[in-house]
């Protein structure tokens, strides 16, 4: 069973706030969720361990500098901005 | 050329100057303005580029220039397809207003072939859903019936090709989303083997499961965009591109191909659907292929292992999403702390937010061994399991959903039931391979069902041809065309 | 502390000094405008992807060889998630459990072994300026390559982790991996510290310093820390593990509050990277690559050049001044006045760690030695050796700009032979063994020609002279 304040502790590693009114249903929610993520707990696995999806290793870039992008563009979708710096006010 | 692909046809048209690529554009761009009322398919339109490209091609053809057969036909992205200078914002409120800077390499490869983008398609939110009504537009509906869902998460895609607004388009499957909404609108979707086409540009959901692929109206279809698209790709580490071209391959014979049936795939299938794949089976048979009925007990676990992987990643995923470099901001916060919250509280929809929640549950300390490593493992028992089915035959039939199109707000009732209806579709994403439905009749509510091929990894040529085959000779029943769009 | 003992282990993130970051082509130059080296992949715009740079692979072997690890053959990059504004995509892409290096050592001059727990790489976050409770955000930092250090807790007293931590900076330097700045944040370490009773072998509570950036504040932070625990056990009282930071106004350590309260990294395989495989032909390639090991070039500027330690160990201790020792000693009968030139007039001239280590030096390692050679052939006399060094350095230009014909006029035939006379005449049974047959007998008289020229003698002509005299 997944407690309120596990609920509350998990949001809070998400950076997800959980209103109060919102606390009921959505530890409903994540209990029946985890308990069909438990339906994996029966199955036995072959020691076979996982590695990457492709299998593929080694894929390498070489050291060579390409010229950064502009830095008009790199903070064009910035919501604030001040001297070249994104920006974060410390309040709104 | 085969009978069905309509990108040849549409080539023929342009090339032959039976209508200029300006014209055609104009018509789906008016036909996209139209229908999109009821159909919800496109979240914005692009015109401009549009017809810039199709003025373009037809100087080209104008100039007595030879054009590639990609070339000016109109189509379409799912809008997590980074489009340089055009809004891409996955259909969250989170990603309002960004533009990318950048291509994605999908979309580079397809501008170099003066590709038509008539607009970015509806989706569900990053890609999180089986309707396409976790979009932040409202999802896309149905062409065949529009009191239902297109399916998804790339039902902007599949509602457009089904409905003729678009003459082919680009979608990403991660469990489904690709596969699954083209069987809801009757056309063919192809997720290829993981690896073969770039991630780059394509704003992630989970990582070692999204594929990009097309949504066509036929094989023949998405085998020419497939092998316009797959090629390794320096930006994407884990990109291998494709083995071979597959275009050259259809048209062989299947005579004496094994087609392997899982029992697992069939429980808890619906009757109609069911007999429409048995229908299917015959088809195979007439054509000389062997039916071998066989067995992958493992794959009962596959919509667990891909909850819990595929969330775990998403929450990693997304965690970028903080207000800071682009998209939504919260308007009034107290600190930093808050405003990321609040950002991400308010930008985020209900089942991202589930998603990324059972994410960081998963890897959590105390629950890694239990889920996340215990799925990890599963997924390498669900591969060899695969591996050991592909021993004993070349390609497994498997229906692509147990249904047929949801009704509007049936995914909303309960997140695991609309989670359990992934069932068929999430093994080939686990275990990378590549696989197609095709759509292969139609259910006792008259609606398009879909049949799943799939097959080994990098096998994409001999798959798209048995898939070929099947369409040659099923297609007058199994395949309905739909009245709205572009007749051509 | 009579009756403590401190226990420390250091974190050390060292810069590596490829030209482009780790996952993308953007350059690692220091400083620049903020946000100028920036693209779609460092500062983390969706749909991006990283792609490793080999060059940082390279290097964290080879750091690894140099402080004897073990090299993983089959590594792999994880992400530890954790949301902050210097972090563009909220996790950091490092490694977790299948680290590149793990176990190796660094050896003190006391003969301790102190221990590596691992070595890995991962990428360095972003910078923030906080102005006015405002924000600011640069990331032209992030995604520079890092290899982070880990040792074991070996280290006993505060005189051991300085020197664990310089040595590390030699070795880095001298493999050439890093240039180990600290004061441009390219070596700087977290400390964690206990203490105990002597005699116990039981761990001790531990506290972690964050981010020392200079040798001074690691000093001062390690003894005011060491203090504190002590008093805190002497009066009762319990040590709270917790991270603490070292304010170098008032020299104390506090804790940090905040950033405690979500130390989960949820650690997991990164799909986005594929598995690093170093092969035995790629570790035997990277060997052949890996400079002389600066200890046995230690030893042998002991044993062939006849340097005495403490020279040997200044002049070892960046590479481009052994390199440069090595080049002017080339050939001349006088290393040990090679080296007094390096150690004398042009160690003067370099004030800073850092201006060794970047070695400018005006005098080419060609021009020292054919000033050197001077003393070797008696042209030169010694006492104007350090004279003309210093106007070469001034100007840069050789020896013969300088120096006049008297200047180079050495001991003149008739003086040597007088003096070569009085030294025969001092050394009879040098003389009685010579004319036994013992040949080497002669190069003890010449010794002592050349003691009473102070060098100015051309040896070949005194031996000449010597051995017509003491053949009698
Ligand atoms: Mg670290
Ligand atoms: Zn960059």
């Amino acid at each position: 069973m997944v407690t309120h304040e596990e609920i509350l502790k998990i949001a809070n590693l998400a950076k997800l706030s959980v209103a109060p009114e919102e606390l009921d249903g959505l530890t409903k929610d994540m209990n029946e969720i985890i308990g069909f993520a438990d339906t994996i707990s029966a199955a036995t696995a072959d020691a076979s361990d996982f590695d990457n999806i492709n299998g593929l290793s080694n894929v390498f870039r070489e050291d060579t500098v390409v010229p950064s992008f502009d830095r008009e563009e790199i903070l064009k979708n910035a919501e604030s901005r001040e001297d070249g710096y994104f920006l974060v006010r410390r309040r709104r | 050329m085969g009978k069905y692909g309509k990108i040849a046809r549409l080539h023929e048209l342009i090339a032959d100057k039976k209508i200029s690529c300006t014209e055609l554009t104009t018509q789906y761009l008016a036909a996209a303005e139209k229908e999109n009322a009821a159909l919800n398919a496109y979240v914005k339109t692009t015109p401009e580029t549009a017809l810039e490209t199709a003025a373009r091609v037809d100087a080209k053809i104008a100039a007595g220039e030879a054009i590639g057969l990609l070339e000016g036909i109109p189509m379409t992205l799912k809008d997590n397809i980074s489009t340089k200078g055009i809004e891409t914002n996955c259909c969250s409120k989170i990603l309002e207003g960004y533009v990318p800077i950048y291509d994605a390499t999908v979309w580079n490869l397809l501008k170099r072939q003066n590709a038509v983008l008539l607009g970015k398609a509806n989706m569900d939110e990053f890609a999180m859903g089986s309707s396409c009504e976790t979009s932040c537009y409202g999802g896309a509906k149905n062409p065949h019936d529009v009191s239902r869902v297109a399916g998804g998460s790339s039902g902007g895609v599949a509602s457009a090709v089904s409905g003729n607004l678009a003459a082919y388009g680009l979608g990403s499957d991660t469990g489904g989303s690709i596969r699954q909404p083209a069987s809801f609108c009757g056309i063919v979707g192809f997720k290829p083997t993981y690896g073969t086409v770039s991630r780059y540009g394509l704003i992630a959901y989970a990582s070692s499961f999204d594929q990009i692929g097309p949504l066509t109206q036929s094989v023949e279809d998405a085998s020419l965009v497939y092998d316009a698209i797959s090629a390794q790709d320096p930006m994407d580490s884990t990109s291998s591109g494709r083995k071979e071209l597959t275009l050259p391959s259809l048209g062989n014979s299947i005579r004496g191909k094994k087609i392997g049936v899982v029992k697992e795939y069939f429980e808890g299938v619906r009757p109609d659907v069911q007999k429409a794949l048995q229908g299917a089976m015959d088809v195979f048979r007439s054509l000389g292929a062997e039916i071998v009925e066989l067995s992958m007990p493992s794959v009962r676990y596959s919509l667990p292992v891909y909850y819990i992987l595929a969330c775990a990643e998403a929450s990693s995923n997304l965690g970028r999403y903080d207000g800071i470099r682009y998209g939504y901001q919260t308007e009034h916060y107290a600190d930093r702390n808050e405003m990321v919250c609040k950002t991400r509280s308010e930008g985020f929809g209900a089942e991202v937010k589930r998603r990324i929640l059972l994410g960081t549950y998963v890897l959590s300390a105390g629950y890694y061994d239990a889920y996340y490593k215990k799925a990890q493992t599963l997924r390498g028992t669900i591969v060899k399991a695969f591996d050991d089915t592909f021993g004993k035959c070349d390609v497994i039939l498997a229906p692509t959903v147990p249904m047929t199109a949801f009704p509007e707000h049936y995914a909303a009732k309960d997140p695991v039931e609309t989670y359990l209806t992934d069932i068929c579709t999430v093994p080939v994403n686990i275990a990378g391979l590549p696989g197609i439905s095709v759509p292969c009749g139609f259910g006792d509510d008259g609606m398009p069902v879909g049949m799943q091929l799939l097959g080994p990894k990098f096998t994409e040529a001999a798959l798209l041809n048995v898939a070929a085959q099947y369409e040659d000779a099923a297609r007058d029943t199994a395949f309905r065309a739909v009245e709205t769009g572009v007749a051509l | 502390m009579k009756d403590w003992e401190l226990v420390c282990g250091l974190e050390t993130h060292v810069e590596l000094s490829t030209k482009t970051k780790i996952f993308c082509s953007c350059t690692t130059e220091f400083g620049g405008e903020p946000n100028t080296h920036c693209c779609p992949v460092c500062i983390g715009l969706p749909g991006t992807l990283p792609k490793l740079n080999r060059a940082v692979v390279e290097y964290a072997v080879m750091a690894g060889l140099a402080t004897h690890c073990e090299i993983n053959p089959n590594a792999k990059m994880d992400r530890k998630n954790y949301v902050y504004p210097d972090l563009p995509k909220a996790y950091q892409i490092s490694e977790y459990d299948q680290p590149l290096c793990q176990k190796g050592y660094v050896e003190l001059s006391n003969g301790r072994k102190i221990r590596l727990t691992r070595i890995h790489i991962e990428e360095d976050a972003g910078k923030l300026v906080h102005e006015r409770g405002n924000t600011l955000v640069d990331y032209n930092r992030g995604g520079v390559p890092l290899i982070e250090i880990v040792s074991e807790p070996d280290i006993r007293s505060i005189d051991e982790a300085v020197e664990y931590l310089e040595k590390l900076q030699m070795i880095m330097r001298y493999i050439g991996v890093s240039d180990c700045k600290m004061q441009e944040g390219s070596l700087r370490c977290d400390v964690n510290i206990s203490v105990r009773p002597k005699g116990s072998d039981k761990l001790g509570t531990r506290t972690e310093i964050k981010n020392m950036n200079s040798f001074s504040h690691m000093t001062k932070a390690m003894e005011y820390e060491t203090e504190r625990q002590i008093d805190l056990l002497e009066s009762g009282e319990e040590i709270v593990q917790e991270t603490r930071r070292y304010d170098e106004g008032t020299g104390c350590t506090e804790g940090m509050r905040g950033k405690e309260d979500a130390n989960d990294y949820r650690y997991f395989r990164d799909p986005d990277l594929v598995a690093i495989r170093v092969s035995p032909e790629k570790l035997a390639e990277l060997k052949a690559r890996m400079p002389e090991d600066p200890q046995a070039r230690f030893s042998r500027f002991v044993k062939d050049f006849g340097l005495p330690e403490a020279d040997a160990r200044l002049l070892i201790e960046h590479r481009r001044i052994a390199d440069y020792f090595e080049a002017a000693a080339k050939g001349t009968k006088n290393p040990r006045a090679v080296a007094n030139c390096i150690t004398g007039s042009i160690f003067a001239r370099l004030a800073t760690d850092a201006e060794k280590e970047e070695f400018r030096v005006t005098v080419s390692p060609e021009n020292l030695n054919a000033l050197v050679k001077l003393l070797d052939e008696g042209k030169l006399r010694m006492n104007l050796l350090k004279s003309t060094l210093e106007k070469m350095l001034d100007t840069g230009k050789p020896a013969s700009e300088f120096l006049s014909e008297k200047d180079l006029a050495g001991v003149g035939a008739d003086d040597l032979r007088k003096i070569c006379e009085q030294a025969a005449a001092d050394n009879p049974n040098a003389v009685k063994d010579y004319r036994a047959g013992k040949e080497k007998a002669l190069k003890a008289v010449l010794g002592a020609v050349m003691k009473a020229t102070r060098g100015r003698a051309n040896p070949q002509e005194a031996e000449a002279i010597l051995s017509e005299i003491m053949a009698g």
